[in-house]
């Protein structure tokens, strides 16, 4: 376990490394998140709620659906995979005594980690100060809210691994990442709430598992959903991880056995 | 000069053999980023579902935004921005240096050696839905309005390719770029909504500093008949002008660029 402690402080120790891109990173996302709330004011227009959704809300959130997708890199957990399985180092990998899909994750959520301290939440708080954020319904929401916020990094972490562990079979893993981005585009909710989907995509959306990297956490926070409604929720997205986390398991030990490495 | 157009059809001949030599993957990626580009686009499409208009503009208008900064970008971005991307690792690494040396000019050998087919697959989606966003909206057909399409078209894509190859170029005075990547993907993602939707100031920054306005919100509002803000009556021939201008400065900046190269060091 302590070796994977390492993996992720050393991921964060190198992001430590390059603090002038955070400042570049910052400003570009900082601009992101003005466009997108920009956009719901356009929207709210001469509106003062919309399908029982007010305009503050919608900030909220706007706000809130870029806290995971901000700080994880789903598109760097891909490439890791697919650029060791290009250069041969996976079979490195499976010499030493820690498990590679793990060594993915950890790395990335350490990197996620640094990225939502000092580029996420100081975003999020300079447009929050424009703009206004509504707290958390109720204090039950905000503790919540914060669980399914761990809930969320280890959901895409988890969707992104077994992305990447296909590129064993289609050699490419470039097609993986921008799958990806497709898949959260729409069903993660991100840039639209699944209240606002015509009814039946939104259903099927909201029980899809990217549905908890963004939609949930936010909708919990919002207080959009009641105590028994979000508990049953929490327990299904549990579900869906463990299920991803039997997943990757699975995939990687049928892809070890798969590798060829060419030359020598 | 001459000798350089006689040795561009050779890259280019030698660049599509390398990039077809893995064709299965190569198609795959194309479909993929078909998917991708598709979805954005849906997301927007959800969005006029749900609200009929955004900032005014309806479902065939943004269509035509969309397809048109998708194929502008797409056109510009083929000469320029996996190349220059590329540029901070070839200082680092010195391979740049090699470039100097060969006789050719290195920015011919970099954009036409490496240029990426890859882009077909945004060409043929902006294509597919262009046709269908002019058949939809109410045009008033003339030569000159054609005319003034393509003119803008190329304009556009002029303005991408010069802001990458500016970016790339950094990295041979200041050994680093990729970082202004991220930065110019934020503004980018802007580029694809209507100008009057954002507040002035994002307003002032896309049409001066980081002019990603010309990608296609100021000349489909010119084409399209709508009132472009702050801009408002210079807006077409400003539209037109935007490309030439920046790819001047942009060959003014190459060269500044290099002069000052000295390596990574080490």
């Amino acid at each position: 376990m302590s070796a994977y402690f390492a993996f992720a402080k050393s991921a964060v120790m190198t992001q430590l490394a390059y603090r002038n891109e955070v400042w570049a990173n910052m400003f570009g996302k900082v601009v992101q998140v003005f466009a997108r709330v920009a956009i719901w004011l356009a929207i709210y227009t001469g509106a003062t709620s919309i399908e029982g959704i007010t305009l503050q809300q919608m900030i909220t959130y706007a706000l809130l659906g870029g806290i995971v997708t901000g700080a994880i890199r789903y598109e760097t957990i891909i490439s890791m995979i697919g650029r060791a399985l290009q250069t041969g180092d996976v079979a490195v990998w499976l010499l030493k005594p820690v498990s590679f899909p793990l060594y993915i994750i950890v790395s990335e959520l350490g990197r996620a980690a640094y990225r939502l301290v000092v580029l996420v939440i100081p975003t999020v708080a300079v447009v929050a100060l424009v703009y206004g954020m509504l707290p958390p319904a109720s204090i039950f929401h905000g503790v919540m809210f914060l669980a399914y916020l761990a809930l969320a990094y280890a959901i895409i972490a988890l969707i992104s691994t077994l992305f990447g562990l296909v590129s064993f079979w289609l050699l490419t893993s470039f097609s993986l990442e921008w799958l990806m981005q497709a898949l959260l585009n729409l069903l993660s909710g991100q840039f639209i709430p699944f209240w606002f989907f015509p009814k039946t995509f939104g259903d099927i959306a909201a029980h899809l598992p990217f549905a908890w990297i963004v939609y949930y956490p936010a909708a919990v926070w919002l207080g959009r959903m009641d105590v028994a409604g979000t508990l049953i929720y929490f327990g299904i997205g549990c579900g869906w991880a463990l299920l991803m986390a039997f997943g990757v398991a699975w995939l990687w030990r049928s892809a070890s056995t798969r590798v060829i490495v060419q030359g020598g | 000069m001459l000798r350089h157009l006689r040795l561009i059809p050779i890259l280019l001949q030698m660049n599509l053999r390398a990039q077809m030599e893995y064709r299965g993957a190569f198609l795959i990626d194309r479909l993929a980023m078909i998917i991708a580009y598709a979805s954005a686009f849906a997301v927007i499409w959800l969005l006029v579902a749900r609200f009929d208009t955004l900032a005014g503009w309806n479902w065939g208008e943004l269509a035509l935004l969309y397809s048109f900064h998708t194929l502008a970008y797409a056109v510009g971005a083929s000469f320029s921005f996996t190349q220059m991307r590329d540029l901070e690792e070839h200082v680092r690494l010195g391979t740049f240096d090699a470039m100097l040396t060969r006789p050719m000019s290195p920015w011919v050998y970099l954009v036409f050696a490496r240029y990426n087919i890859g882009y077909i697959s945004h060409i043929s989606l902006a294509l597919a839905l262009m046709t269908w966003a002019l058949l939809t909206i109410p045009i008033d057909w003339s030569i000159g309005w054609v005319a003034y399409f393509l003119a803008s078209l190329l304009s556009a894509a002029l303005v991408t390719a010069s802001l990458m190859t500016m970016l790339g170029a950094t990295a041979l005075a200041w050994t680093r770029s990729n970082h202004l990547y991220s930065l110019y993907f934020g503004f980018w993602e802007l580029s694809r909504y209507p100008l009057n939707l954002y507040p002035t100031i994002i307003q002032g920054i896309l049409l001066t500093i980081v002019p990603l306005g010309f990608m296609a919100a100021v000349p489909v509002a010119v084409l399209v008949g709508k009132p472009v803000p702050l801009l408002g009556d210079i807006a077409p021939i400003a539209a037109l002008l935007a490309g030439p201008a920046l790819a001047s400065l942009a060959v003014l900046f190459w060269r500044f660029a290099t002069s000052r190269y000295q390596g990574a060091g080490g």
